[in-house]
């Protein structure tokens, strides 16, 4: 039998490090602890442990020592498995399965899980440490290993040792302002001076005093319990606190010197609440987990879409699966509980083939890539949510942290049986708090306010966590029954903070909530009343139950076997307050506690970037250019790694990531129809461009917007329906000893910001839902890396109907048009950046892609999306990196025919700015010759430019006027275009 | 005679693919029901209540000890009765995927007329190494006793799976199925002629996409009646999921082939039960 185990390590191994190994023989192992005797145990190891059709299997033995299976000693063996108290999914099913078997097997009875890699025929020179090292990742498992000769290394069964309980402490505030700062940076709480003024403040009030005196408190102390939740409930991740910050703005170009109270309301909140009162069908925005729009009179979307950056960038796998079933449980806990129908995801990356120096504890840009990558596709497959669209973008300085944005759509039938609408939260002072999936560990303590502060080499090991698909999937098979049962009044997830901000966030509906912390289940004794309060451990939903549904919601269950603990109960008292067991160890005021962080107050300064200007080279050929550009990673096919997602689960999804005639031309977003039967739809794409940022990051915004909503004209979207939700990750723009150029940063943002609301206003695409994360740097000083200020912009909207759609190969006899102009827009282009860092040009500065007249914009996709949906156009495809040459050439590709197009015509830009410019607002259309009169009726009054026909040959043809500027063999065009980032290593 | 079969689709426990299955079975006559698996188990259910099962596709618990080995050991050794008597009374029963991974584990296939229980097969991993989401092309034995496939020469649907090889100890046992035209379905090169494309010789990636051995992508038992296929009929159950929708002009009907499948056991169901 075939070890196909063994064989992708030693393939990835030769793709990635170019090691060649001979052989590589993995061993599943298992380490079982229970009161089953070895006998038992090895009669049924087939039944469960090994498949007897494929497998070995042995019982206290080791295969290495068995000279059938092993007639020649390994070169080497590295054994891995997991550092005690780290979720190990193989075990834990593996003790399930065992429990069928042997029901009898004891309460304490555990298995854990490793892997045996055995090599032979090692090149000199690999070490063993060396192997070892990229088969894991040190924060989170452990590996043994062992040489020819040597004895192998037998893994031990390591226990989880108990954490020291600490008794509720007293903290201390009356200390100097120094002190103050200390204990927030000792303490991981991220909060600034002020913030801890206002902590301090509030436990001199007089009132305050008396209240803790009667409830047994330390009168004028915060307990550690009430700080940790302060820090918690306050931190940058929660509260947002940039975004809602006070921001003196100076424009040293325009002479503006102005005042902004809060960059979200003014620019993302009041737009979207001016549209709110324009349309029926925006339903909840802003103040739930996510945005929820009526899809018509039985149905509702929603959608959400978070970052997961520094987790990711400590582990890469586990920390994009935590981001991936995460943003799941923020669209169950959306209403009264809806139900994830895709997923979109989009990752900012260090360059594959990155060559230069690493800093300390970073870890290769391509082991970043497959981590990430292995996560999200064992999160949301396993899940059973199709990934329906996404974007890989990359850039050197996302060496320092990676981007992993996770995105999910959501759908509830906008009434339950009992008549609520199920967009709304009702729960009454004493509904019963369930805390109902995982327990909680000391894994994921401080979370929250960790991805609130920069990467260092000291961050915590225990900010890293391992998701669990399938006790996520029995949670939300029963919470959808559940609620079509009428069971749930309230329910969110627990997410950054944990029961402090679940609970606390939900108490806010009744005002007031008691929690006992003695009644929360853990997965490993000893833990603090803090860390049970704050720890952000997975696979959890706070759910509130009426008291007269207690036993039918728990005879669910039971029936999904599905932990669901009654922890706490909403009160209308005003206060949060928290038990652990008899003893009162925290109350905070529910008004203090949401609303009584202080406002920051920020410097934001506007200067544009002294860049060095992009010239093209002066006898160019652009052919080869086109065969580059197509190999850049930033264009380059991600196919390989995009079918390893499942994007057709829920059968419902009508434009595919690739499409066309070898199903490998790129699909430009994501078209569902989630009714069985019908073919009303649903569509979803992405829009992100962070490399304008260099010049200018309000034309980055803008370019966000404007690509996310291209792409879903080229499905034709109903314009009339569509909502958006910004997603912003940005470097530490306050301004400090650390940051010297906070103020410049802070200005990207505001002028991001600007350019937000006015595109969105001008496409009347509401802002429903959004999130930042404001901390992506890595280091300090002269090693610091900042991420380029990045926007992504996602966008769901209303399809009629999924059968009228396009995709953007090419089909046999259409002519080709250009819907919008070309300008000469090629400043921090993929080609400018591409001729600089081959040293062909010097910069990258320059006109930005700009967008002066969205409205123009807004026109020109009306006209064409009416034209789709009446069937007379079945070919689309946006315009973004790269431009016109290689929209055109990957729709070549796609539909595996030549074109021959004329790149002249209106406007002044030159053949570099026609060929390559990025210009907004345009997509190339293919159109049969028998509809073309009426697609020109349908485009009139609007810039479209005639191109060309497809041809029957196999060569794309781009001309200037009566000049070949570009000649292509489609062929050619596929091997460069699917070629650099095909990873895999081959197949066979 | 029923005029509408009862479907029971398991769910529960990481299967994913129960509300796409439970609705093609309604597009195709039946009256579907999602059953928690536990349902079955506790004996609060009983699956002679319906005319049809279908173990849909998905990770049940995570596949982490080889797919569908922990829910097809909950089924042998809760359900074993259960599960005799529903074959015993003649009743059709379709695993995909997932589902397919766990009959074959149940030992329900390649199985005997009278299941025994006892694992013949398995499905591993891809000779690829990975998961993979992609349309295939798959062909059917004109000659197979299954009644899940009756008049289907050919149709194309997607593959979503990281453990799809076929195996049995040897080829003796490849021999057995083959000459019970047990051997349903297998992937075959959309090139050839429809009807002509199956072919002993494992076929290159990705026509064949998991390496599985003589190309097969579904098995039955010897009545016929149990059917278990790794590619996704269900998923390409309407025409607009087909990837090539757009390169042809809009198709007003809805239903594609890959509704065939299911029809076919409602109507054995409706004719025979």
């Amino acid at each position: 039998m075939r070890d196909v185990r063994g064989d992708s390590v030693k393939r990835q191994l030769a793709a990635d490090h170019g090691v060649e190994i001979d052989s590589v023989r993995s061993i599943v192992g298992f380490l079982i602890a229970s009161e089953i005797d070895e006998k038992q145990i090895s009669e049924r190891v087939d039944d469960i442990f090994a498949d007897p059709i494929i497998e070995e299997s042995a019982t206290n033995a080791l295969h290495l020592e068995n000279k059938e299976l092993f007639p020649q000693a390994s070169d080497m063996v590295v054994t891995i498995g997991f550092k005690a108290g780290v979720t190990d999914n193989p075990g834990k099913a593996a003790l399930d399965g065992f429990l069928t078997i042997f029901p009898d097997a004891g309460a304490d009875a555990r298995i854990s899980t490793y892997l045996t890699y055995a090599f032979t025929g090692v090149p000199k020179g690999i070490e063993v440490e060396w192997l070892a090292k990229q088969l894991h990742n040190g924060l989170i498992e452990r590996a043994l290993y062992s040489l020819s000769g040597e004895p192998t290394p037998e893994i031990e069964y390591i226990p989880v040792t108990p954490s020291d309980y600490a008794a509720p402490a007293t903290i201390d505030l009356e200390i100097s302002d120094d002190e103050l700062l200390k204990l927030s940076d000792e303490g991981l709480l991220a909060l600034n001076l002020e913030e801890m003024q206002t902590i301090q403040a509030h436990y001199r009030d007089p009132e305050i005093r008396a209240a803790r005196a009667a409830l047994g408190l330390p009168e004028n102390a915060p307990t550690d319990v009430e700080l940790e939740c302060l820090a918690q409930t306050w931190s940058e991740h929660c509260k947002h606190k940039i975004f809602a910050a006070h921001i003196h703005h100076v424009d040293t170009e325009t002479g503006e010197d102005s005042e902004i109270d809060s960059l979200f309301k003014t620019h993302i909140m009041n737009p979207t609440l001016e549209m709110k009162d324009e349309v029926d069908w925006l339903l909840s925005v802003f103040h739930d987990n996510s945005g929820v729009i009526a899809w018509d009179d039985e149905w509702s979307l929603c959608m959400k879409a978070e970052t997961h950056n520094s987790p990711s960038a400590l582990d890469p796998y586990g920390g994009a699966m935590t981001g991936i079933v995460g943003v799941n449980r923020d669209i169950l806990g959306t209403g009264l509980g809806a139900r994830p129908i895709a997923n979109t995801d989009v990752f900012c990356f260090g360059p594959p083939d990155w060559e230069g120096d690493l800093p300390d504890n970073l870890f290769h840009p391509s082991r970043v890539l497959r981590g990430v990558h292995a996560g999200v596709r064992v999160g949301g497959n396993e899940s059973g949510i199709p990934t329906v669209n996404g974007a890989i973008v990359f850039d050197d300085r996302y060496i320092g942290k990676p981007l992993v944005y996770c995105g999910t759509i959501g759908i509830m039938p906008r009434k339950l049986a009992d008549g609520r609408e199920s967009h709304e939260k009702n729960p009454q002072a004493g509904d019963r708090v369930y805390m109902v999936g995982g327990r909680v560990g000391y894994d994921g303590i401080h979370g929250a306010t960790f991805s609130s502060l920069e990467l260092t080499e000291e961050s915590p090991s225990s900010a890293v966590q391992i998701g669990d698909p399938i006790t996520q999937k029995k949670m939300l098979d029963m919470i959808l029954e559940a609620r079509d049962a009428g069971l749930i009044t309230c329910i969110t997830d627990n997410g950054a903070g944990g029961l402090s901000s679940s609970i606390g966030e939900m108490a806010e509906y009744t005002n007031g909530c008691r929690i006992d912390l003695g009644k929360v289940p853990l997965k490993q004794e000893g833990l603090s009343s803090w860390e049970i309060l704050v720890s952000e451990s997975q696979e959890r939903m706070t759910v509130a139950v009426s008291e007269s549904d207690v036993s039918a919601f728990e005879a669910l269950a039971t029936l999904h076997e599905v932990e669901a603990t009654w922890v706490a109960d909403f009160t209308d008292t005003g206060q949060f307050h928290v038990l652990h067991g008899e003893d009162t160890v925290a109350s905070l005021p529910i008004e203090f506690l949401h609303d009584g962080v202080p406002q920051l107050r920020l410097e934001s300064e506007w200067k544009s970037p002294e860049l060095i200007q992009f010239s093209p080279p002066e006898s160019p050929s652009h052919t080869p250019l086109l065969m580059r550009m197509l190999a850049r990673p930033n264009i380059a096919s991600k196919e390989t790694w995009v079918r390893q997602y499942d994007h057709e689960v829920i059968a419902q999804t009508a434009v595919k990531p690739f499409v066309g005639v070898e199903r490998d031309g790129p699909g430009d977003a994501g078209l569902l129809a989630p009714i069985h039967g019908s073919t009303h739809g649903l569509v979803v794409s992405n829009g992100i461009s962070p490399r304008y940022s260099d010049i200018d990051a309000g034309a980055m915004a803008a370019a966000a917007v404007d690509e996310a909503v291209r792409n879903a004209v080229c499905t034709g979207v109903d314009l009339s329906k569509v909502a958006g939700l910004d997603n912003f990750c940005w470097p530490d723009p306050i301004e400090s000893k650390k940051t010297p150029d906070g103020k410049f940063k802070l200005a990207q943002l505001v002028r991001a910001n600007r350019e937000l609301e006015r595109i969105c206003r001008a496409y009347f695409v509401p802002c429903i839902s959004g999130k930042d994360s404001m901390k992506n740097d890595y280091g300090s000083g002269e090693n610091k890396i900042s991420i380029p200020p990045t926007l992504l912009f996602s966008l769901f909207g209303n399809h009629p109907d999924v059968r009228y759609t396009t995709t953007s190969d090419l089909k046999p006899g259409e002519s080709l048009y250009l819907v919008g102009e070309s300008k000469q827009e090629l400043g921090a282009s993929e080609l400018a950046f591409m001729l600089k860092e081959s040293g062909e040009a010097e910069g990258i500065g320059g006109e930005v892609p700009q967008l002066p007249e969205p409205e123009k914009n807004l026109a020109s996709y009306k006209a064409l999306t009416k034209a789709i949906q009446s069937g007379i156009v079945r070919t689309a495809h946006d315009c973004s990196e790269g431009g016109v040459a290689v929209a055109i050439a990957e729709m070549c590709i796609g539909g595996r025919c030549g074109a021959a197009i004329d790149v002249d015509g209106p406007g002044d830009a030159d053949l570099w700015g026609r060929l390559w410019g990025e210009s907004l607002g345009r997509i190339l259309v293919g159109v049969k010759q028998e509809n073309r009169k009426e697609f020109l009726a349908a485009m009139k009054g609007n810039p479209l430019t005639y191109m060309g026909e497809t041809t029957d040959g196999d060569t794309l043809g781009i001309w200037d006027g009566d000049d070949l500027v570009i000649e292509a063999n489609v062929e050619e065009m596929v091997s460069a275009w699917k070629g650099s980032l095909d990873m895999t290593g081959g197949v066979q | 005679m029923v005029q509408t079969p009862k479907v029971a689709v398991l769910f529960g426990f990481g299967i994913n693919c129960d509300r796409e299955t439970a609705a093609v079975f309604e597009l195709a006559g039946a009256a579907s029901e999602r059953v928690h698996v536990n349902h079955f188990v506790s004996g609060e259910r009983d699956l002679s209540e319906f005319q049809i099962l279908a173990v849909p596709g998905g990770f049940s618990f995570g596949d982490h000890l080889g797919s569908g080995r922990l829910l097809g050991n909950r089924m042998r050794f809760a359900m074993r009765e259960q599960l005799s008597a529903f074959v015993a009374a003649g009743k059709p029963i379709i695993g995909i995927c997932n589902g397919f991974q766990v009959l074959v584990k149940t030992g329900l296939l390649p199985g005997r007329e009278v299941p025994d229980f006892e694992q013949r097969a398995s499905l591993t991993l891809n000779n690829s190494g990975r998961y993979e989401d992609r349309w295939v092309t798959l062909e059917f034995d004109p000659d197979s006793p299954c009644i899940w496939t009756k008049g289907i020469t050919r149709i194309e649907c997607p593959v979503r799976h990281g453990e799809g090889r076929f195996v049995m100890p040897s080829s003796t046992d490849l021999d057995g199925l083959d000459s019970n035209n047990q051997i349903v379905t297998r992937y075959v090169d959309p090139s050839t002629e429809p009807g002509k494309g199956i072919t002993d010789q494992t076929l290159p990636f990705p026509l064949c996409p998991n390496g599985s051995i003589r190309n097969i992508a579904g098995i039955c038992d010897p009545t016929g009646l149990v059917f278990g296929l790794m590619p996704h009929p269900e998923a390409a159950y309407a025409t607009f999921l087909h990837p090539h929708h757009t390169r042809k002009d809009v198709n007003e009907e809805i239903l594609a082939e890959g509704m065939q499948i299911f029809r076919n056991a409602v109507e054995y169901a409706q004719a025979n039960l």
